[in-house]
């Protein structure tokens, strides 16, 4: 697990925004165990307190789920995994519709184009 | 928790401390952040009263220091105070000697971790090695404070990311830390606090992450606003 985060959003958003990206990607499972705090902050190398703080939103959030004293859990709650998946393609497509509107391009044109590119990423 | 309260101190005439304050809290890393000659290290010091003070007070979990509390607090200063014809496992006996709260288990797990030799001479060792022995001997002390004083000035980047790292690792545990540096880069993502001081004055002491949540800006970019603005 490797993660470049930025100095401007805080870390414990981005550490959020990575868990998501790695649950849609499917690297991680339903019900799966996840690194303790102190592994996190190790790995990702940052504040433990921020990786506690990550866990505990997430937890709220109900993406991670712990019983007992055991190591906490991916949630098993494939509604919300799927929407996890869904939010995180919706941001994107944000961002590109955004972008390529604010250089006026036809739709049209702008499909060709990814489909193409997205085509050509896929061989590389 | 440690506070500071309106600390002043002289140097002669020079007034370098100018009525500080900030809290240190345990289980957060606090990181000093100023240039050279701010008094970053004479704060450090007036905290482990190795220094007078001339006005204010300095407390540790509510008390004045005294003698015992050096065994609940420690300080790491920039160069190693070891006298340097010792050998590593020399320094180790040194702090078994002076302090109750030595704990060689540490000391092992440390000297595999920054994959040191405790046959070593401390004076054929080079600038990052003499710098992580340093870090070593305070680090093994069970105490609930440390205090380091630049632990990242002059050494190469893999021993500094490898002292950040340590940062992340259950060797600081819930303890409370202070540092001081002039250079954030490396430990931006590491700290809880951040206390931007200048000419012997707190300008801001603030939350990294609550900063980052409620202005979207970066340590660096505060320091920008609050030293050129």
């Amino acid at each position: 697990m490797e993660a470049k985060f930025n100095n401007r959003d805080p870390v414990y958003v981005q550490v959020i925004q990575h868990f998501k990206e790695q649950i849609a990607k499917g690297y991680f499972e339903p019900g799966q165990e996840i690194p303790s705090r102190r592994e996190l902050a190790n790995k990702l190398k940052i504040n433990p307190n921020t990786a506690q703080r990550a866990y505990k939103e997430m937890e709220e959030q109900g993406l991670i789920f712990t019983e007992g004293n055991l190591p906490s859990r991916i949630t098993k709650d494939d509604k919300l995994l799927k929407r996890v998946r869904e939010e995180l393609i919706l941001e994107a497509v944000d961002t590109f519709v955004h972008s390529v509107r604010s250089i006026n391009v036809p739709l049209s044109e702008v499909l060709g184009l990814v489909k193409d590119q997205y085509e050509k990423e896929m061989k590389e | 928790m440690i506070e500071v309260k309106n600390v002043t101190k002289k140097f002669g005439r020079k007034n370098v401390l100018k009525g500080v304050s900030f809290t240190a809290e345990k289980g957060e890393i606090t990181c000093l952040i100023g240039i050279n000659g701010v008094g970053k290290t004479t704060i450090m010091k007036a905290i482990m009263a190795l220094t007078p003070i001339d006005g204010g007070e300095i407390l540790i979990d509510g008390e004045k220091i005294r003698k015992e509390s050096y065994e609940k607090i420690t300080f790491i200063p920039d160069t190693i105070t070891m006298p340097p014809s010792m050998k590593i496992k020399d320094a180790f006996l040194f702090m078994a000697d002076f302090y109750g709260g030595w704990n060689q288990l540490r000391a092992n797990e440390l000297l595999q971790f920054f994959r040191l030799n405790e046959n070593d001479r401390i004076s054929e060792l080079s600038k990052g090695n003499t710098a992580k022995v340093n870090l070593l001997l305070g680090l093994s002390l069970d105490v609930d404070y440390i205090l380091m004083d630049e632990p990242f000035s002059g050494i190469d980047i893999f021993s500094r990311e490898q002292i950040a790292e340590v940062f992340t690792s259950h060797l600081i545990e819930d303890r409370g830390v202070i540092i001081t540096t002039h250079e954030i880069n490396d430990i931006e993502h590491l700290i809880d606090k951040a206390v931007l001081i200048d000419n012997g004055v707190v300008l801001r002491e603030f939350n990294t992450e609550e900063v980052r949540e409620q202005e979207g800006k970066s340590v660096i970019d505060v320091m920008r606003e609050v030293y050129k603005g």
